[in-house]
């Protein structure tokens, strides 16, 4: 039977518990749910990407910040658009340092220099992934793979298996140490099966009142306890309007900024509609909110 | 093992995993030794869940294969979905120039000009052969899209150094030519799905005439047909004859009348076509009048699914042509949201309409 054939032995010592990178993930800043947190330990420990998907601003691209800060690793960050090529992906050739070292070399009559070197290499950020120099390193955050066209996605399941890349120049170059790689999508579109079988995944649902007022109290530790717990009730009354972009975190968080500005000590009625602009970026939203501010503000 | 038989639940529960991802799970739970049902359920779902639209046949069949346990996902965590909004449909004028025409004109209007504007649902068997003949001269539009591939050009936007340089090798060293890339384009898929069930089927019949005319004038057009289930017509869209045609459309028709499950069907065609890629980045042209036997809410969720496979959806009712409609009919409400235009197409100078609301894009190869 396939399943019985368990390919990797991983060293147990090297094994980095859920609990534990939980723990460290908070640490960190980051408040991870131990699905999250599942999720992360798993692509760790296997050394296989994840893939984010959630609404906008609740935290995909934080979560691999956090997780690059656990481990000490350089964050390599690309963000995807359609149109993204390898030039801008994976590397591209210093042109115009190429060139100089030929003249260089003509005006000194010295034979012609190699101009596939180093020197010449532009390492973009799937490139420069595959040269951590330890386990856990580098942490690659491929953004919004949503916004990549087809021919990315193909591309990034050849580099996803072999976590390697070849140069016609210079050869295979393939990774001592996998990078940790973390997908994210806005769901904008669906990603191809093949892509995602590749992939631990884990969607990230807006948070629960008590973990957003845990993530709130993180970030704005001088803020007002009560001021926090408003903003994080009323955020969720709000998400569950029929809204064009409910408030994620991000906005949450600007919010209780803006509250805070205005002096408030509790989210009361005279600070709700001034307020509303952080929070709700579309008119006819904000307008819906003035609506329903009896519920949100009960 | 639990691999296995999760995969296999799964199965049984409609979600397909497959081998590789229930590999990747037996590896996970080798690797972080799970000891209580929470942890497992989290490491199950980090690695055999496709997708977050699966999430309650999932924890159905986790159920199936780990029974008892409290419920797994703690209840203060409201499972909100988000669909991206769509902005709200462009009112497509059903016929653009109807409103402006002269009355003058009207009165001299020839023959051809009366058949242009008389509805599908009006000719009589031999009237039709000379319709679906003027159906020919509707213009088919080539939507392009930029590809994300360069290729060379010697006009193109972009200077090439590293071309440049390697034809500076064979001229030894000296740069004479400048060599520059531009992007490629790409025809974007254009699919119909054409509902043939009861009074839809003599529109369906001029839209497949139209969806012919396409696939002969570039490639990339796809036609399907729905009522009891949905059939691919592509194969016969540039060969049949009229007879085999209306043949096939009966066939697809037989026994049936007022209204089809067009949920089930979207949902065929989106498992079966636009998800491996038919329909991507292209343009869907569904007839129907919305009238949906099964449940809306099938209908939305399979939209909302299309939409996101898809550059566009536009949907092409007849029953629009009546200036006082409203899509009450709860299978077209559902669908609306969803929906980039939305048309009536139901004579042949509202095709225009049609080739409109595809794209304006006028390119020959």
């Amino acid at each position: 039977m396939v399943y019985a054939q368990v390919a990797r032995d991983i060293p147990r010592a090297n094994v980095i518990a859920v609990e534990d990178l939980q723990r460290r993930l908070l640490d960190a800043g980051y408040i991870a749910d131990a699905g999250l947190a599942t999720s992360l330990a798993c692509a760790v420990n296997l050394g296989r990407a994840v893939l984010l998907e959630g609404a906008a601003g609740v935290g995909k691209t934080e979560a691999a910040r956090a997780l690059a800060a656990v481990f000490g690793a350089r964050l390599l960050r690309l963000q995807c658009y359609e149109g993204l090529d390898l030039a801008a992906a994976a590397y591209d050739w210093n042109y115009s340092r190429q060139l100089l070292a030929i003249r260089a070399a003509e005006a000194a009559h010295a034979p012609a220099p190699d101009l596939y070197g180093d020197d010449f290499l532009i390492r973009r950020p799937l490139l420069a992934a595959l040269e951590s120099p330890r386990r856990n390193g580098v942490v690659l955050l491929i953004d919004e793979i949503d916004r990549a066209d087809d021919e990315f996605e193909a591309f990034l399941l050849e580099f996803l298996s072999d976590f390697a890349l070849t140069i016609p120049e210079r050869g295979t170059i393939a990774a001592a140490h996998p990078p940790i790689v973390v997908l994210t999508s806005n769901r904008t579109r669906d990603l191809h099966d093949a892509l995602k079988r590749r992939c631990f995944y884990h969607w990230i649902d807006h948070p629960a009142v008590e973990r957003e007022i845990a993530i709130l109290r993180l970030h704005l530790a001088d803020s007002p306890a009560a001021l926090l717990a408003d903003v994080a009730r009323a955020s969720a009354a709000l998400r569950a309007l029929p809204l064009r972009k409910p408030p994620g975190i991000a906005e949450a968080l600007d919010w209780a900024r803006t509250l805070e500005l205005l002096g408030a000590e509790r989210l009361e009625d005279r600070f709700f509609e001034p307020s509303l602009g952080s929070v709700l970026k579309y008119p006819e939203d904000i307008a819906a909110a003035r609506n329903a501010a009896g519920d949100i503000l009960a | 093992m639990l691999a296995a038989r999760l995969d296999a639940a799964l199965r049984r529960h409609g979600v397909r995993a497959g081998t590789r991802r229930a590999q990747t799970f037996a590896e996970a739970l080798a690797a972080l030794a799970p000891a209580t049902r929470a942890a497992t359920y989290h490491i199950a779902r980090a690695a055999m869940l496709p997708s977050i639209d699966d999430l309650a046949a999932f924890d159905a069949a986790f159920d199936d294969v780990a029974p008892g346990g409290a419920p797994l996902r703690p209840p203060d965590a409201p499972h909100v979905h988000v669909v991206p909004q769509p902005p709200p449909p462009a009112e497509t004028p059903a016929t653009p120039e109807d409103a402006a025409a002269a009355p003058l004109q009207r009165v001299t209007a020839s023959l051809a000009e009366r058949l242009r504007e008389r509805d599908f649902d009006t000719f009589s068997a031999d009237e039709r052969a000379q319709m679906l003949r003027m159906i020919e001269s509707v213009r088919v539009p080539r939507e392009l899209r930029r590809s994300r591939r360069r290729r060379r050009n010697p006009h193109g936007d972009r200077f090439d150094l590293g071309a440049t340089l390697r034809a500076g090798a064979r001229t030894g060293g000296e740069l004479i030519r400048r060599r520059t890339t531009s992007r490629r384009e790409r025809l974007r898929p254009l699919v119909f799905l054409l509902d043939v069930s009861g009074s839809m089927a003599p529109f369906a019949r001029a839209l497949l005439q139209y969806a012919r005319v396409a696939a002969r004038a570039r490639p990339g057009v796809r036609a399907f047909a729905f009522a009891t289930r949905l059939t691919d017509l592509t194969h016969v869209l540039r060969h049949a004859g009229d007879a085999q045609l209306a043949a096939l459309l009966g066939s697809a028709v037989r026994d049936f009348g007022g209204g089809t499950n067009i949920g089930a069907n979207l949902r065929a065609f989106n498992d079966r076509y636009a998800q491996r890629g038919v329909a991507r980045g292209g343009t869907v042209v569904i007839l129907s009048d919305g009238w949906e036997r099964g449940d809306p809410a099938l209908l939305a969720a399979e939209m909302a699914r299309l939409r996101r496979l898809t550059h566009r959806i536009v949907w092409v009712n007849p029953h629009k042509r009546h200036p006082a409609y409203e899509p009450l009919v709860a299978g077209m409400a559902a669908a609306l949201p969803f929906v980039d235009a939305f048309v009536s197409g139901h004579n042949v100078r509202s095709l225009d309409a049609v080739a409109d609301a595809v794209g304006y894009a006028i390119k020959t190869p």
